[in-house]
């Protein structure tokens, strides 16, 4: 089984409690066995009793995960609870036992051509995923920084590059997308390939790596590639919180690039505090902490399809943490995140691509 | 289980449940009570290791409110259904283990910070919050509840509080119990009480000390205001090392009695300086006994009373400075000890068998039960340390642990050897002037040596338990009671 090779991480996280409180799943349904500790001590359960891993309850709770990774981050030995859930997730992909809303996901997305379409020339290429799309102003923001700039870039539109079929645990599927997706941008003869979804980013940078992919082109998440344009900004971005990215921050060790681009954007922390773990103050922490998950289920990609009424609980989690609910101006990486936040609350969310579009 | 998931009377029961708090907060799925059947104590953690069923609960409740908790309690009472409360189910003694099924009364749910009253220095909260989350809060306002315990990150507030927990500054700051104003609380029986405002007073005996340590004996605390303070502008940690652990441990006692205030003191003996310190720290001090202490608060007050620290340490009992950077290592890594990799795990067997005693028999109960884990458990190691200090004297985290070569893999042999060595070492601490625990509670774990403990006065903690809980729904099998 898949979770075998986890075993090592299973016994250390199946009795720990250390990251419990960076629990975005269990901070909104208060259920134990939505925490790191429980869903590793399920999983242990399944290896020694293979018979548990068809339990209905045990599925839908290992669906349920956020995939925010927050906990590996945390973690002093950096311990994966985020790969032990995704190994579950492949041993009941593979025992067939998939639950219904999953199986009609994965259908969807396996019947979708991965190789992306692209328009135009440049040694630019800027990816408008599904979620990019769906935040109507995004790409609007990208094109107008670009001409500020002067830079000719082509787009490259749809596509699948497998994140939310790996995350599904569907990993031979999702290998198969990510190499077309791959094949398709290296023909594209682009130097730098640009993307606004951090999973697109973690994709073609840590999966394709997995994969022994190369991919020739840089690939930079929007917030870099706006940093290395160095623009003169005419307008400063004001005070404001941001929001970190779960696979920028987790999954990529804390990426400077949002952050930088912050400051270059002559953006304002709200008066910072410090806690006992912390000795200095997090600029633009948003809420009590930067540990905690505020991404909506970023992580998990789709979470906002097979979990609609759970990605509602956690936007609500970040609205109940605004200072002013109405006139904080929250700043996001990832246009998912985005999109949860201003369905389900009343929040003013940008990305980051929004804010740098604003100021200039 | 209470009653067979088949019989239609579970489901009469969960649409009680349901009319009561909500479908959404009345949980019977095998995940949820999975969840709750295991917690941070070694025998259900080997239990499970050994892939063995775990004792679970029939139902998982969350109520939003002490009004819903009280309706919780009265279906309880009308069935009598066993009623245990979970807050974060990172206790050690079995404490909140549904060890007779029945009702799981998770807290979590009832986890918003109620008010931070500036002028009084005070916050009013839930008690289901996860304490980290409680601390961040205050941390925000520029206040600390200096309860910063190993455990915060997956501990409730209310936990903390029923088994009168404790945190890495109690020596200036105070254990949980000396931090709360005042609670709420609903009795067995689903009352709504709230004990007098304010800890202080000659207005009759302190219902409010009553319920801290009860472990979900005597009630379910719903609400507490606890005392805040401003963050302190200074903070400096120095360590010296020793040439013996009985050297050192003068050199803390005469520190707490020179009654200068250190925010915290904790003296490591030989063994687990050699082993722990160094491991967790990745600082070679060498051998001897390493003693950390620290003082917050003003600058100026902070430098006075670090130099006349100094004086004692270097002084009469001549221990090696090891500098702020010996101790500034351990501040940082306060936690560091207790995540997976430092922190003692299966297939070893271990247990914290903390204890605590004035100055005059500290050191005899250490010996003591030293001597016999030694002598009557050779394959097991014992190593401590001395974690919260007092001006009369000072808490033992003693530790025993064998390795797995050595634990029997029959789960019942293994529970027996385990249980076997605190009988003994338990029994030592008592007989050597200790008490049964110190800020870990007692649980299932420890119930069985209360009556030992507290001799002629128990009957008075059955009398006070019957009382308040007629029909013994609450928490059945812990504590002794």
């Amino acid at each position: 089984m898949n979770i075998d090779k986890f075993e090592e991480d299973i016994k250390k996280c199946r009795f720990c409690f250390m990251c419990r409180h960076l629990s975005g799943v269990a901070n909104v349904t208060f259920r134990e066995a939505d925490t790191p500790r429980v869903r590793s001590s399920m999983i242990w359960g399944v290896m020694l009793d293979k018979s548990k891993l068809a339990n209905a309850d045990f599925i839908d709770t290992i669906y349920s995960s956020d995939m925010s990774a927050a906990c590996r981050f945390h973690c002093v030995n950096k311990w994966d609870e985020n790969g032990i859930v995704l190994a579950a997730r492949r041993d009941i992909v593979e025992a067939g036992l998939v639950p219904e809303e999953v199986a009609k996901l994965a259908k969807k997305l396996v019947s979708t051509e991965a190789a992306p379409k692209i328009s135009g020339k440049g040694d630019v290429v800027y990816y408008i995923d599904a979620d990019t799309a769906s935040v109507a102003t995004e790409a609007k923001a990208f094109d107008k920084i670009a001409k500020k700039a002067k830079v000719k870039y082509a787009t490259a539109t749809a596509g699948e590059c497998g994140k939310a079929l790996k995350v599904l645990g569907y990993a031979n599927e999702a290998a198969e997308k990510l190499t077309a997706f791959v094949e398709a941008i290296n023909n594209s003869g682009a130097k730098k390939f640009v993307v606004s979804s951090p999973f697109v980013y973690d994709a073609l940078v840590n999966d394709a790596k997995e994969l022994g992919l190369k991919v020739k082109p840089a690939v930079m998440h929007v917030s870099e590639f706006v940093v290395s344009l160095k623009i003169k900004f005419a307008k400063k971005a004001g005070e404001l919180y941001y929001l970190e990215s779960d696979y920028l921050k987790n999954y990529n060790d804390n990426l400077k690039f949002p952050r930088e681009l912050l400051k270059q954007l002559k953006a304002v922390s709200p008066a910072g505090f410090t806690t006992d773990i912390l000795d200095e103050a997090i600029d633009f922490t948003f809420g009590t902490n930067n540990e905690e998950s505020y991404t909506c289920g970023e992580g998990a990609v789709v979470l906002n399809v097979i979990r609609p009424d759970l990605v509602k609980k956690m936007a609500k989690y970040v609205e109940a943490r605004a200072v002013d609910v109405k006139n904080d101006v929250i700043v996001v990486a990832s246009p998912y995140s985005k999109l949860q936040l201003s369905k389900n609350t009343k929040l003013k969310v940008s990305t980051l691509t929004e804010l740098a579009a604003s100021c200039l | 289980m209470f009653v067979s998931k088949d019989s239609y009377m579970f489901e009469m029961i969960r649409t009680e449940l349901v009319d009561a708090i909500g479908k959404d907060y009345v949980n019977t799925g095998d995940s949820d009570k999975f969840g709750h059947s295991i917690d941070y104590y070694w025998i259900p953690e080997m239990w499970h290791d050994r892939g063995m069923p775990t004792p679970k609960p029939d139902f998982v409740v969350h109520p939003g409110s002490a009004e819903e908790v009280a309706k919780i309690m009265k279906i309880a009472n009308q069935y009598k259904i066993p009623v245990v409360t979970w807050g974060g189910g990172s206790g050690s003694q079995g404490g909140a283990l549904p060890i007779a099924g029945g009702i799981i009364l998770d807290t979590k749910r009832m986890n918003k910070v109620i008010n931070i009253d500036e002028e009084s220095l005070t916050v009013t909260t839930e008690t289901g919050i996860i304490t980290r989350h409680l601390e961040w809060a205050v941390n925000k306002k520029g206040y600390s509840t200096m309860h910063l315990p190993a455990s915060i990150a997956c501990s409730t507030i209310g936990g903390f509080l029923a088994h009168r927990g404790t945190g890495v500054l109690s020596t200036k700051w105070g254990k949980i119990e000396d931090m709360v104003m005042s609670l709420e609380v609903v009795t067995p029986t689903g009352e709504i009480i709230n004990t007098l405002p304010i800890p202080r007073h000659a207005s009759g005996p302190d219902l409010t000390m009553m319920f801290l340590g009860s472990e979900g004996t005597l009630g379910v605390i719903t609400k507490v205001t606890l005392k805040i303070h401003p963050k302190p502008e200074e903070r400096q940690f120095r360590a010296y090392l020793f040439k013996d652990f009985h050297t050192a441990m003068q050199a803390g006692a005469d520190l707490m009695r020179s009654r200068l205030q250190p925010c915290a003191v904790r003296l490591y003996d030989e063994t687990e300086t050699l082993t722990h310190v160094k491991k967790v720290f990745g600082m070679d001090i060498g051998s001897g006994a390493y003693l950390v202490f620290g003082f917050d608060g003003k600058k100026e007050i902070v430098e006075l009373q670090m130099k006349y620290a100094r004086e004692i340490m270097e002084g009469k009992y001549k221990g090696t400075d090891l500098g702020s950077k010996g101790g500034d290592l351990w501040w940082k890594n306060k936690y560091k000890f207790f995540y997976p990799g430092y922190m003692f795990h299966l297939p070893q067997a271990f247990g914290t068998l903390d204890t605590v005693a004035d100055f005059a028999h500290i050191e005899k109960v250490y010996w003591a039960m030293k001597k016999v884990v030694n002598e009557k458990f050779p394959k097991a190691r014992f190593i401590g340390h001395f974690s919260h200090w007092y001006e009369w004297g000072c808490m033992l985290y003693a530790r025993f642990i064998f390795e797995g070569k050595d634990v029997p893999q029959d789960p019942r042999e293994a529970a027996a050897l385990y249980n076997a060595v605190w009988d003994a070492a338990i029994r030592e601490a008592i007989k050597n002037g200790g008490v049964i625990n110190e800020h870990h509670g007692v649980g299932l774990k420890l119930g069985r040596y209360m009556k030992d403990l507290y001799g002629t006065s128990f009957p008075i903690l059955e009398g006070i338990k019957k009382t308040l809980d007629p029909n013994h729904i609450m928490n059945p099998g812990k504590m002794g009671l």
